[in-house]
């Protein structure tokens, strides 16, 4: 039975990590529709309300409304996703969004039986940018953005494998941490 | 070579008694009774995990009670490769139409299997579909269903027993215990 017939339309993000790829292939197949990163939230702003900082969860679920982000880092190095989400909860109370650390996915891969895919599915070797370069996207004016269109499953995985191979995403500006905060 | 289960050594924990368990079912069942005194209800259980609760939560339901069973295939399975999406391995039995509909399940984590399931048997028409679940793991959770009937909320810790297996074993312990992380990060 398939819940969504237009599951097999879908657009294929490019994700950013293997392991969002298995995310999003573990929510294709209990028929769970998603959407790769289609809103972007600004968290950071400076005395003249520029945005400095942002934050795009990985995922939204639009039947559900909710979002997850899934953070594969070492738990010593979650600290600034963290404060990240914890900026998005205070300014946009209304928003769900779940953290997936690293022990949770690993949790899921285990359920599954795909534990042995960890150590590529996880940390730095899933990654195909470098956490800096990925994190510090340049700062959008307006939050939710417009949803990005959808691409093919099979086109999701093709690009999704290619990754866990392949390094190199156009690198962003940066935002500072320590910014001043007038929101 | 890969190592032997131990029912008992393979255990680093209790965490709910046979007596815990067998209480709690018996409060369930009071309450369902009372909640479709008059209604013609239907328990629906997902294989393999939910039988022992099935088997004993029917028993402690006083009232007429039809039961079914289903069976879908898991991420990760045999069926992950050739379709990428769930398939009903079993199906119900007989029809659900205006039907009150309870799912039995033995443990609630993620919420992916259930909220597939859930939409799938709204699809059948009953009249109403609750779900009742012996245990409840909410820091695995992803979708939130809302649970009407609900035995233990546990720790985000690796059980077995009372229905619950590590590769198809352990499901005949007669409690809820926590297995031992060498056992299933050091298998051989």
């Amino acid at each position: 039975m398939v819940l969504d017939a237009d599951l097999d339309r879908r657009p294929a993000p490019a994700f950013a990590h293997a392991s969002e790829a298995e995310l999003a292939r573990i929510l294709d197949f209990y028929a769970v529709a998603w959407e790769y990163e289609p809103h972007t939230f600004p968290i950071l702003f400076d005395r003249s309300g520029a945005v400095l900082e942002s934050f795009s969860p990985d995922f939204y679920l639009p039947e559900l409304d909710v979002y997850l982000e899934l953070t594969t880092l070492k738990q010593r190095l979650v600290r600034k996703k963290n404060r990240k989400l914890r900026r998005l909860r205070e300014l946009y109370p209304g928003v769900t969004v779940k953290l997936l650390y690293s022990r949770d996915f690993r949790a899921l891969l285990f359920k599954y039986g795909k534990l042995s895919l960890a150590g590529v599915l996880t940390g730095a070797d899933g990654q195909t940018t470098p956490p800096r370069e990925r994190s510090e996207r340049p700062p959008v004016a307006s939050a939710p953005t417009r949803p990005r269109p959808r691409r093919s499953r099979a086109e999701a995985r093709a690009r999704a494998a290619a990754r866990l191979t392949t390094a190199g995403r156009p690198t962003a500006t940066g935002t500072p941490d320590d910014a001043e905060v007038t929101a | 070579m890969t190592r032997r289960p131990d029912l008992t050594a393979d255990v680093s924990e209790i965490l709910l008694s046979e007596e815990q368990i067998q209480a709690k079912v018996l409060e369930l069942g009071r309450r369902i009774s009372d909640d479709y005194a008059g209604r013609e209800l239907t328990l629906v259980s997902v294989l393999k995990g939910s039988l022992p609760f099935m088997a004993d939560l029917m028993r402690s339901i006083t009232i007429p009670v039809q039961i079914d069973l289903m069976e879908v295939s898991s991420y990760g399975g045999a069926a992950t490769e050739s379709s990428g999406l769930v398939r009903i391995l079993k199906d119900l039995s007989s029809s659900i139409d205006g039907r009150h509909v309870l799912i039995v399940e033995d443990i609630i984590d993620t919420g992916l299997t259930l909220n597939y399931l859930v939409r799938y048997l709204r699809g059948k028409n009953p009249a109403t579909l609750k779900i009742c679940t012996l245990l409840d793991k909410p820091a695995r959770r992803i979708v939130e269903i809302a649970i009407d009937y609900r035995g233990f909320e546990i720790p985000d810790q690796f059980v077995i027993g009372y229905g619950l297996d590590y590769g198809e074993v352990y499901r005949n312990l007669r409690f809820v215990g926590v297995l031992r992380p060498e056992v299933y990060l050091d298998p051989d």
